[in-house]
């Protein structure tokens, strides 16, 4: 794991995310709260019963959109730490597939900045679901990420 | 005995570079990969210059892929990228579905 400023975690995970462990490491003493935000697989889509979830990522573009994040929170909110960790694989209903954990001073910046990160991920981060029923599979409904605002777009034939 | 150079080994040099091959690696996710059967794939090219074009090549070859043209995001080198951007060798393009993390 690359080393960061603020000492943020970005991870995208095989394995159960130890949301405890995460938990405590954004803690520290001159923080007073830690707002943290758990993602886990609901037993339904769309009224259909789901049987378990998988996930795939882009990874490499996925870590830098989830340390884009990151860099967003420190600049915009008054917040300390930031762990941010997607699993990808097979999920089983109830399995956390995405924990986020802001540590701050004060709580307000702390419940702000947990809320534009899990906003910001499920619109930006190439991350992809298959959802699995007993009668089939399909890719969940996903969000377009924002237009390139930074880009000029291709004109329109003429 | 070494061969003598071929009459013509001087052709190459007076083609223009304009027709100069370039190799980038394709990358396919979600529905995309299952379409094209394939994650990941290198290709090289001397006609394709925009994302675009190089979306072009892969529908023709897959026609379906072509309905999903209007939700899929292109990205050059990890970053997000407009459909006219040029490519350059040794580029890293992904087409993405929407994407349906969390």
């Amino acid at each position: 794991m690359a080393t960061l400023p603020h000492d943020d975690i970005y991870q995208l995970l095989r394995e159960p995310i130890d949301m405890a462990a995460l938990a405590s490491h954004v803690r520290a003493p001159e923080d007073g709260a830690i707002v943290t935000f758990d993602g886990f697989v609901r037993n339904q889509s769309h009224n259909r019963p789901t049987l378990y979830l998988d996930y795939e990522a882009y990874e490499s573009m996925a870590l830098a959109k989830m340390r884009e994040i990151g860099n967003q929170l420190h600049e915009k909110y008054s917040i300390h730490r930031v762990a941010m960790v997607h699993r990808l694989g097979r999920l089983e209903i109830s399995e956390t597939s995405v924990f986020i954990a802001v540590s701050a001073p004060h709580r307000a910046a702390a419940f702000d900045a947990c809320r534009f990160a899990i906003d910001t991920l499920k619109r930006t981060v190439p991350i992809w679901k298959k959802e699995y029923f007993e009668d089939g599979a399909v890719w969940a409904d996903g969000e377009l990420p924002p237009a390139l605002a930074a880009t000029p777009r291709a004109k329109p034939a003429s | 005995m070494p061969l003598a150079p071929l009459p013509s080994a001087g052709y190459n040099s007076l083609v223009p570079p304009v027709s100069q091959t370039i190799r980038v690696t394709v990358l396919f996710f979600g529905r995309l990969k299952e379409l094209t059967g394939q994650a990941e794939h290198s290709i090289e090219f001397s006609d394709v210059t925009t994302i675009e074009q190089l979306f072009a090549r892969y529908a023709a070859r897959h026609p379906e892929l072509a309905k999903y043209r209007s939700s899929v995001v292109a990205s050059r080198n990890q970053e997000f990228a407009a459909w006219d951007t040029p490519l350059r060798s040794g580029d890293e393009v992904a087409f993405l579905p929407p994407v349906s993390g969390g």
